[in-house]
């Protein structure tokens, strides 16, 4: 049964997608309930790969292995790390409450699902590839959908031109759908790029002529190369994590994008850029990846602050989020950056917890814009009396998002601190926690403007809970993020056997780093 | 003789069918639509006999060969007539009831010629063959006579003398390449011609014979005829001359290139590069600023044909294995958005990209077909012309060629951009007509077979792969 549990974690919303292929247009409620189910049937596969997972042997576990293009050395090879594990789980839960989140959309909806599905996919597969190949591939599926999810189903926000650019806005309609999906989709394309080239410069200077990422581990490409590469390969997935300043597509896109879709872009999609970066750039090219580090981690501490202040200055509750992502991202980068176990830790975990966070975040505000049809903040205020849930979620959102202890958001950041403090350049710290200051004073000053104070009297008077299928994602995710921010060892414990072994397992990497 | 019968088996058999049509059309008149499907039924015979029979072998002086390389293209030609040809069986008998077998026949002709062309290995023949395949196409061209829009109704015929202007004088520099040629080497055979020592004149002679070629393939800067014909000409024959003479232009620059002159790569290489690199940059930023569907499909192609010659530039087995490739799935991908374009436009009055707003809500098959196509053309994973675009830029990194390797990944982004134009009229604007878009049953066909091709490819490259493979292996070793 373990033997294809990853293929059926990959392949079960792709399948669910082709199933509403044949849905009747007019069955809605079908159409739901088969994305529920493909979606419900991944999260369980994910659930068995972690149960099934043995964390005292760590390495890659659950192999499969398809040649796809045996003449170049392309596998369909799935594995699952210590790493992948709780990023499948993450996936898992945010695509299942993405479906009930998206169940009232009304337009085109069967179209909608068989996108959203066809993209997760693709997620999944990243987090569980062992082919650099393959995983070059199910990045671009994770990546391509969301231009018509944006383009289509998004909501365009009125930016009033102003400024020495204003001219340039209103040509090219910035805060359209159709300008976040197409800035979106071409500045991760043009990442993409660069990580093709990185890949076919790997494949060809390895000698190996395989793309497989274990047996590319154990080649030691020359300094040359891999400082050729290593840039290549973070600014290519580093643009899918937001790296300052390749972030901008992320506000616009994550303002725009419907709510599931938020969830899962800013949710799961940055993480993949995060995950390259380490899985690729830095254990694959070690060396790199300690001349890089220092860079790297303080344009990691730019987003951090920079991120934070960008979020304090909007005035549209879903830019605050969406900003708040890209300094979130941020404290991952720096984790990454710090190489070493600690720090890696924290990095992976900050992935899940933001993960999380930012999953409940854009659902709660996809509640509030359906009913209150803005979101603008200044126009909203006294919500809690009308929605009380919304509005404790909410605040459970903020506090871990701020880091407080007993939330998940707590054991990433922390991590991450600890892990900067502990390593090479130890004032990353300073701007770090900076940044986790100001996003206190930035999510708790959101969450006040929006719910207390007040009853709103007029059109807000009457706004109302959520309902049925709304329950669903602030109550799982909400649950998950007091659940691992209390018992973190839950996850630890497989990513700490496996950051230990990429680190231990490197012995260059050991030699560059030894003191 | 016998050996003549069996080596051009195929290419008779097409010559054979063309004629039938023809005189059965004389002699039965009024079977309009009869004789469309009696074409795709009997060329998909020969295409079925093609995988049967054994016809491999060459001429005794190797005036012509037959071997795994020729009969890939020949049929990849097969299938993009089949395909033209189930395309055009509506819109015939709409536009013209009663010279419908007039243009299957000329479209055999010219297939003919084109099937031809792969395996000759003369210069008096590869002239021949080249003219066959492209006189025919003159006349599809201008097929339309004065059924042009209304402000401009001798479209067609300006396309066809377009068409024919540029193709003539291409086959001039052709001829007058192949006098200098033929006159210092003393020979026409091809191998014999490029084995010998290399004077300035003869390097004249071939870059002439090359530039010919590049005018049938629109590679810039003899591109300027393709915007103009692909807009003026009946879109259902676009869809076959969007591919097919392309592919045989392909083929004769493969054929006289690296099987002929292989050993002068030094004084091609440098033009070919250039080829390009020109025609990557030209055609990506023209296509930028396109509003009729049409002439930016015709830019894109420019670029594409930019793409594959980076493949032909590395002048490896490799790099004719994964040209062939290319090739292959280019014929599906393009044809396959001609006809789609074709069955979504005519209906709704044009081809401006507004005219295609709500396509996917009015006609949601066609909208999806179109967005798969346009992905492979933009070399997105999964459809087939992400391994196609993959392929050749491998080809190119293998041999050396970097700068042309980086600048085609780098405007493949760009190429994304205008392919994405046109899915977001098609996707996110609801248009003002909201009437179904009605497409026969032949159109639809053809569009599944290359949506089925696009798609297949995409998931299981192997297969073709091999074969391209193989191809390339039998055009190294030689007959």
């Amino acid at each position: 049964m373990t033997g294809h549990l990853l293929s059926l974690v990959v392949a079960a919303p792709a399948v669910a997608a082709a199933v509403l292929l044949l849905v009747p247009r007019s069955a809605r409620r079908t159409t739901r309930w088969v994305a529920l189910a493909g979606a419900a049937v991944s999260l369980a596969g994910a659930v068995a790969a972690a149960a099934s997972w043995d964390k005292q042997r760590g390495g890659f576990q659950l192999l499969e292995d398809l040649p796809l293009v045996p003449a170049l050395g392309i596998h369909l090879k799935l594995a699952a790390d210590g790493w992948s594990v709780p990023l499948l789980l993450l996936t898992g839960l945010i695509i299942v409450t993405g479906v009930l989140a998206s169940w009232t959309v009304e337009r085109r909806d069967r179209e909608f699902f068989i996108l959203l599905l066809v993209l997760v996919s693709g997620v999944f597969g990243v987090f569980v590839s062992q082919d650099l190949f393959v995983f070059f591939l199910f990045y671009e599926i994770a990546v391509l959908p969301m231009y018509l999810l944006i383009g289509i189903w998004g909501s365009s926000h009125e930016i009033p031109p102003a400024g020495p650019f204003g001219f340039a806005w209103r040509r090219f309609s910035v805060g359209s759908r159709e300008y976040a999906a197409m800035k979106l989709t071409l500045m991760l394309l043009i990442g993409s790029a660069a990580i093709l080239v990185a890949m076919l410069i790997l494949w060809s200077r390895s000698g190996a002529r395989t793309f497989d990422l274990q047996a590319l581990e154990r080649v030691r490409f020359s300094p040359a190369t891999q400082n050729l590469v290593f840039p290549l390969v973070w600014l290519g997935f580093g643009t899918l994590a937001g790296v300052f300043p390749f972030h901008t597509w992320s506000p616009d896109g994550h303002a725009s994008a419907p709510t599931a879709v938020s969830m899962l872009h800013a949710g799961v999609l940055m993480k993949l850029g995060a995950f390259g970066v380490m899985r690729v750039g830095m254990v694959l090219l070690p060396e790199a990846a300690a001349t890089w580090a220092p860079l790297v981690g303080t344009v990691a501490v730019v987003n951090v602050l920079y991120g934070a202040l960008c979020a304090s200055a909007q005035t549209d509750l879903k830019y605050v989020i969406a900003y708040s992502s890209v300094s979130h991202m941020g404290v991952v980068m720096l984790g990454a950056a710090t190489l070493n176990p600690i720090g890696w830790n924290g990095a992976v975990y900050q992935m899940f917890a933001h993960g999380i966070m930012t999953g409940l975040f854009f659902a709660l505000v996809g509640l509030v814009y359906e009913r209150a049809h803005t979101r603008t903040i200044a126009r909203m205020g006294g919500f809690a009396h009308s929605m009380p849930a919304v509005a404790a979620f909410f605040t459970l959102a903020s506090l871990s998002s701020l880091g407080l202890p007993g939330t998940a958001g707590f054991v990433g950041e922390f991590l991450v601190f600890l892990g900067a403090a502990t390593g090479s350049v130890s004032w990353w710290t300073v701007p770090g926690v900076l940044g986790a200051f100001v996003t206190a004073v930035y999510v708790l000053r959101a969450a006040k403007a929006i719910f207390w104070g007040p009853a709103p009297v007029g059109e807000f008077a009457h706004l109302g809970d959520a309902r049925r299928a709304e329950w669903g994602a602030p109550i799982v995710l909400g649950a998950a993020l007091v659940l691992f921010g209390f018992w973190p060892r839950l996850l630890l414990d497989f990513i700490d056997v496996t950051s230990a072994g990429l680190l231990g397992r490197l012995p260059m990497l050991a030699e560059v780093l030894r003191p | 003789m016998s050996d003549w019968l069996s080596l051009l088996g195929l290419d008779l058999a097409v010559a054979g069918v063309a004629a039938l049509v023809l005189l059965g059309d004389a002699l039965v008149p009024g079977h309009g639509r009869f004789w469309g499907w009696l074409t795709a039924a009997l060329l998909s015979l020969v295409l079925a006999a093609s995988f049967l029979v054994d016809l491999r072998g060459a001429t005794p002086h190797g005036a012509y060969v037959s071997d795994a390389f020729v009969l890939f293209l020949k049929r990849v030609f097969l299938a993009a007539g089949i395909l033209s040809v189930l395309g055009a069986i509506d819109w015939l008998e709409e536009q013209a009831p009663r010279r419908q077998a007039e243009y299957h026949a000329l479209l055999l002709f010219s297939l003919t010629g084109m099937m031809i062309l792969p395996g000759v290995r003369d210069w008096a023949l590869l002239v021949l063959s080249f003219e066959l395949m492209s006189i025919p196409l003159y006349v599809l061209a201008a097929w339309a006579k004065t059924d042009g829009p209304e402000d401009r109704p001798k479209l067609a015929a300006e396309a066809g003398l377009k068409l024919f202007v540029t193709g003539a004088s291409s086959s001039a520099l052709t001829v007058f390449g192949l006098a200098l040629i033929v006159g210092l080497t003393g020979t026409t055979h091809l191998q014999v011609a490029g084995a010998g020592p290399m004077p300035p004149l003869l390097a004249v002679g071939l870059l002439l014979v090359v530039a010919g070629f590049g005018f049938k393939v629109g590679a810039v800067p003899f591109h300027f005829w393709v915007p103009d014909t692909y807009q003026g000409a009946p879109t259902p024959f676009v869809a076959f001359l969007s591919v097919a003479p392309k592919a045989g232009g392909l083929a004769a620059l493969v054929v006289v290139l690296l099987s002929g002159w292989g050993a002068q790569l030094a004084v091609w290489r440098p033009a070919l590069v250039l080829l390009s690199v020109a025609s990557m940059l030209v055609g990506n930023f023209f296509a930028l600023g396109q509003s009729d569907v049409r002439r930016l499909l015709g830019f894109s192609g420019i670029a594409q044909i930019g793409y594959v010659l980076v493949a032909l530039s590395a002048a490896t087995q490799f790099g004719v294995a994964m040209a062939l490739f290319f090739i292959a799935t280019y014929v599906f991908t393009n044809l396959g958005a001609f006809l789609v374009v074709h069955a979504a436009a005519e209906r709704s009055g044009g081809h401006d990209l507004p005219r295609l707003a709500g396509l996917s809500r009015r006609a949601p098959f066609l909208g999806a077909a179109l967005l798969v196509f346009l992905l492979s053309l933009a070399g997105i994973p999964f459809v087939a012309g992400f391994w196609a675009k993959l392929f050749v830029f491998l080809a190119g990194y293998r041999a050396g060629l970097v700068a042309p390797v980086v600048l085609g990944v780098a405007l493949a982004v760009v190429g994304l951009f205008y392919y994405l134009g046109v899915a977001r009229s098609t996707f996110m604007h609801d248009g003002s007509s909201s009437a179904p878009v009605p497409a026969g049953f032949p159109l639809r066909l053809a569009i599944v077979a290359c949506l089925l091709a696009v798609v297949g490819l995409g998931l299981w490259p192997g297969p073709l792969l091999d074969e391209a493979n193989r191809a390339a292996q039998a055009f190294a070793s030689g007959p």
